[in-house]
């Protein structure tokens, strides 16, 4: 990955003139989807790089050693080698960007990783996923013995309440923490922007977790009844990009919940471009966390490829 | 373009991740093209047109340059074959109910559905616009325009009681519009029961393919009817027999021109011109989302024009910056590829764009140009123009499509008086988080249209138009409906060719008069001298006019005004205007109330001086008691201004305002000497407006009369009575630059002069063509028609969200 987000000290004057025009924004989530698409070949290429991008992610309950097994085989082999000869890219080393699971789990993928042989990194969520109502001491012990346990990738909520009571330096002080109790991983903030009550909120929150050294922000947890979104990604792009021209360190983007169908991750792939540039369109600066996107992408392939729509058990399933 | 170079493969954009070619295929627009054997005429009465002996015009693809058909050019035998057709449709369509035409229209909406993409890939092709924009705005805005107008015409006997339709309706639309501006005023006009003559530019067939999608409807065929032909055929359209309205879209020079040429025809004409936008950003506002206004006011194909920009000088470094790197990010090509940004307008528009950036530049501006754009002729990069000295030319000329002119202002106040600065009028947006200055400035601004942190919305139900040179025709919501309705009774225009006038010496002396006679009038004496800024003057002249009795004796003399008066009276209505406008309605009211109070306590003089006059003694009394009770009727409809309209696709309210016009000049007719006065003033002032009245020419004394008590009662300069010749006093206002609108109830040479001298400043007018008025029936002397006449509308979108 890119090198690491140092942050830098709190300055609530980035945050304190912010103005953020709901209704303006939500028009320009809408245009983005409608005025960019990309076609044919373009389209699978786009797809394939959508493929790196992705986290694929189990977050479930039921999560055991075979399905993160099986996870893992996944995210090595994501698209059948025969669709990926054909379009000749076989030898570029197309894997997912990493695979995320709960801190308990993260045994189990370093394992099947290692056994695989592949570097792809293992990210666990935590401090106390999804709500991250727990006290904070047990939150930065999580984080520590996910990253005993062999993750590089950290991905901590944030506690809402902070945002919503306007406590900022509370806010910053405890990401802080997370990030040192992070070491060598890198630090992915989740802000659960659905439950920050308003846009400006979601910049506000966003502009504090790069200030406090994330490397990464990402948009919900998966688990909120409102997951990545235009509107909220457009804010949140916005705030990387002032982050970048204030301090020259680009922070990465994850978009997370509800990504399905590979219509949807092209639309992400432009928005990124879009507002961003085309520099972020690295796994280091961009990630989706998807579970079931990777299976659509791979059917579109399919489609691009042989020109037919494949039946459910023509591709391997995750 | 990527379309020029070698294919790249998958692998090869896996690395580069460029976006690539996306066409949209257009074949089902060539295969239309070629049911006509790329031969298109007009579309007449339901059917093609396609007379011998006609010059044609090769109707290009603006981008590749190739000749895709060519148009017939209409003569004047097309132009009155089409008039006749659509007359010979006026007779039933306006005499079916509501109903059948709410369900007329309902099936053309119907049809463009089913033939969308056919409608939306032949505009692009031809046009050159983003196909995006026609695919996703045009159409289905040109849908819920017939469906909105539909219902209109289902509730119109209820709800437009009192006006009937005008009928035979003339649009001119020049070749830059997109049919969009067709449909935007063809539904109300068919939908009140006027049928419609279209003259397009050549070499646009998207309206001939409206014209037969709604032939091919069966019934009904001649309501609407498309020619092609050069705009100079409008005067020709106008004069028809049966022709009562002409619209014209288009630029503000043609736009003038037409309007001295239709002077004194029979008629009607309404203006809609230019195509720039304001837009005002604040310090207070989401900068980001302001660019992405900036974005949709210019370089995302939906507006005709160019955007004066205003930028808070507090925030200029930064909202330049962001802009630049907005810029860079925008893709121009093909209109036909649905990944661009913004397409090409033909090589007129690039040449326009080059001309004035080229100006720009030699008067002093910079100019920023970024985008990813082919370098190839018809397209035009996204340009930003800055740095423009204020007093250049450039400042003042209209600023045309790809560009965008900033400047800075230090103030809120300073924002409205650049903005207010110039001639144009039509649409701008405000972009504050704060509300009170967002509304401030909303409110201030001269315009037809202002939107509240966005920029171009339109919705059927939302009168779209403007003031000052953007012409005073609207289109949409219910002001679009009245556009193309009049009064009950009125009498039908006839086409009157217009007499040859001399627009240089009309009214241009006074014929100077002696002393010639003893003055017989009663005691007390009328008052003596022009009203003007709240008190009696002696005229600049210092010569006066006999006024005699109905026996021809000398009653009394009255001040001779002149050019000077005229410049003193509207002087001090200006003053008196900010004043008046900041009034609450319930204090216009209550001072129109105290003014009938002192008008009926004068009655027992008002009646001897219209007796004096030749007026029986009851009906003078009558009229006299008729007056005060416009004064109180006017008074209490100032209440009542204004709704607020709820639009399908935003949350937040558009409220519809009424403004008052401003300074307001009022030729009174010489019948009726008191009802008329009061009556024009009494709705003139409910709405706020200031004014400059020229009372009655044979009895101007009551009205004098009537001027002393509002010394006393009404603020300075707020009402202007000024005495005199009627033709120069007329000459004078009409040529004044600065009078805002003028209403003339005189001869019919008085109307043509008025209606020529209005290309000026393009101020909105009324005249009465020589015909008397009944003012003292309801509908004519207090209809709802004065109140419509005596504002204007003005949109003011708020959406709302956090």
């Amino acid at each position: 990955m890119s090198a690491r987000n140092l942050g830098t000290e709190l300055d609530l004057s980035w945050i304190s003139k912010i103005q953020v025009n709901q209704p303006a924004v939500l028009r320009r989530a809408q245009q983005i989807q409608a005025r960019r698409t990309v076609k044919k070949e373009w389209q699978a290429a786009w797809l394939l790089k959508a493929v790196t991008f992705i986290d694929l992610t189990t977050l479930s309950g039921d999560d055991t050693s075979s399905n993160v097994q099986r996870l893992c085989y996944k995210a090595k082999y994501p698209i059948r080698e025969d669709l990926l000869k054909a379009l000749n890219v076989h030898d570029k080393g197309i894997t997912t960007a990493a695979v995320c699971v709960y801190p308990a789990r993260v045994c189990d993928a370093v394992k099947a990783l290692k056994a695989a042989g592949c570097a792809i990194p293992v990210a666990s969520v935590a401090t106390g996923f999804p709500a991250g109502q727990t006290h904070l001491k047990t939150r930065l012990e999580e984080i520590r013995l996910a990253v005993e346990d062999g993750a590089t990738e950290i991905d901590v909520v944030i506690n809402r309440a902070l945002v919503l009571t306007g406590q900022w330096e509370a806010l910053y002080d405890e990401i802080r923490q997370f990030r040192k109790a992070c070491g060598a991983a890198h630090l992915k903030t989740i802000l659960a922007t659905g439950e920050l009550g308003s846009l400006t909120n979601v910049y506000k929150a966003s502009m504090i977790a790069m200030m406090a050294g994330s490397d990464f922000i990402k948009t919900s947890t998966g688990k909120e009844t409102v997951n990545a979104t235009f509107p909220v990604a457009v804010v949140m792009l916005r705030a990387i990009r002032d982050f970048f021209w204030k301090t020259g360190n680009k922070i990465g983007f994850k978009p997370a919940g509800g990504i399905r169908s590979a219509k949807e991750s092209l639309a992400w792939l432009s928005l990124v471009k879009e507002e961003l540039g085309a520099e972020w369109l690295t796994p280091a600066l961009f990630r989706i966390g998807a579970s079931t996107l990777l299976s659509d992408i791979e059917r579109q392939i399919y489609h691009h490829v042989t020109g037919r729509y494949a039946a459910y058990h023509d591709l391997p399933m995750s | 373009m990527a379309a020029t170079r070698a294919q790249p493969s998958t692998r090869e954009i896996f690395t580069t991740l460029e976006y690539g070619p996306v066409p949209e295929s257009h074949a089902c627009a060539l295969a239309w093209l070629d049911t006509q054997d790329r031969h298109l005429g007009h579309y007449v009465n339901g059917k093609w047109l396609k007379p011998e002996h006609r010059n044609s015009v090769p109707c290009q693809d603006p981008i590749t340059g190739e000749n895709l058909a060519s148009c017939l050019q209409a003569q004047a035998e097309d132009v009155a074959a089409a008039v006749e057709a659509a007359r010979t449709a006026w007779e039933n369509w306006s005499g079916l109910p509501g109903a059948s035409r709410a369900q007329h229209l309902t099936r053309l909406a119907k049809m463009i559905q089913k033939h969308q993409r056919l409608l939306w890939t032949l505009e692009s092709l031809v046009t050159g616009r983003a196909v995006r924009e026609v695919r996703d705005r045009d159409i289905p805005l040109a849908q819920q325009l017939l469906q909105y107008h539909a219902v209109q015409a289902y509730t119109q006997e209820e709800a437009l009681a009192g006006w009937e339709p005008m009928g035979v309706i003339g649009l001119i639309l020049p070749p830059t519009f997109s049919f969009l501006e067709m449909m935007w005023r063809i539904c109300p006009a068919l939908a009140v029961g006027c049928t419609v003559v279209v003259l397009v530019s050549p070499a646009s067939p998207t309206p001939l393919l409206l014209a037969q999608l709604a032939g091919e409807l069966g019934s009904f065929p001649g309501i609407l009817n498309v020619i092609s032909g050069p705009v100079a055929l409008g005067p020709i359209l106008a004069s028809q027999p049966g022709v009562q309205k002409v619209t014209f879209c288009g630029a503000v020079e043609e736009g003038r021109a037409l309007r001295r040429t239709l002077a004194g025809q029979g008629a009607e004409l309404g203006l809609a011109l230019g195509a720039e936008s304001l837009l005002v950003l604040t310090e207070t506002a989401d900068v980001d989302s302001a660019i992405e206004g900036v974005v949709d006011a210019v370089w995302s194909d939906r507006s005709a024009g160019g955007l004066r920009l205003l930028i808070q000088e507090s925030v200029w470094d930064e909202v330049t910056r962001r802009l630049q790197e907005r810029m860079g990010r925008l893709r121009v090509g093909r209109g036909l590829d649905g990944a661009v940004d913004m397409g090409a307008r033909g090589a007129a528009s690039h040449d326009l764009a080059h001309h004035y950036v080229r100006e720009a530049v030699c008067q002093g501006a910079q100019v920023f140009q970024a985008g990813d754009v082919p370098t190839v002729s018809p397209f035009f990069p996204p340009t930003l123009v800055f740095d423009l000295p204020p007093a250049s030319p450039c400042t003042q000329a209209e600023v045309p499509w790809p560009v965008v002119v900033a400047s800075p202002f230090r103030t809120a106040k300073e924002a409205l008086a650049v903005a207010n600065g110039t001639p144009r009028g039509g649409s701008a947006s405000v972009w504050s988080e704060r509300l009170g200055l967002a509304l401030e400035l909303g409110y201030g601004l001269r315009v037809g249209t202002v939107w509240i942190n966005a920029h171009g919305l339109g919705n059927a139900e939302v009168p779209t138009g403007g003031c000052k040179e953007s012409g005073s025709c609207w289109h949409g919501g219910p002001d679009g409906l009245y556009e193309y309705l009049r009064p009950s009774g009125t009498p039908a225009r006839l086409p009157c060719p217009p007499e040859n006038l001399n627009y240089d010496t009309f009214g241009l002396a006074v014929t100077p008069t002696l002393p010639s006679g003893p003055e017989t009038g009663p005691s007390p004496a009328a008052p003596y001298g022009l009203f003007i800024g709240g008190r009696f003057q002696a005229p600049g002249a210092r010569s006066s006019r006999p006024v005699q009795d109905l026996q021809g004796t000398l009653h009394s003399y009255v001040a001779e005004g002149g050019a000077k008066d005229i410049r003193g009276a509207v002087e001090a209505a200006h003053q008196a205007a900010p004043g008046w406008v900041s009034q609450t309605p319930g204090a216009r009211a209550a001072l129109l109330w105290a003014l009938a109070g002192a008008l009926e306590r004068r009655e027992p003089a008002l009646t001897s001086r219209l007796e004096r006059h030749g007026v029986e003694l009851k009906a003078a009394k009558v009229e006299v008691e008729l007056s005060a009770r416009r004064l109180r009727a006017w008074g209490a409809r100032a209440q009542a201004q204004g709704h607020v309209l709820q639009v399908a696709e935003q949350r937040g309210p558009v409220l519809r305002l009424r403004e008052p016009l401003g300074v307001l000049a009022i030729v009174c007719p010489d019948e009726w000497p008191l009802l008329a006065f009061v009556s024009l003033l009494a709705a003139a002032l409910a709405h706020g407006n200031t004014v400059v009245l020229v009372p009655s020419g044979v009895c101007p004394i009551p009205a004098l009369d009537i001027c002393q008590d509002m010394a006393a009662l009404l603020p300075a300069g707020l009402v202007n009575v000024v005495t005199g010749d009627r033709d120069h006093l007329t000459r004078c206002l009409a040529l004044h630059q600065d009078v805002q609108a003028l209403w003339y109830f005189g001869s019919a040479q008085g109307s043509q002069f008025v209606e020529w001298a209005s290309a000026g400043n393009l101020k909105p007018v009324w005249v009465n063509r020589g015909r008397p008025r009944a003012w003292d029936q309801e509908a004519q002397g207090a209809g709802p028609e004065l109140g419509l006449r005596a504002a204007r509308t003005k949109a003011l979108w708020l959406p709302m969200g956090d």
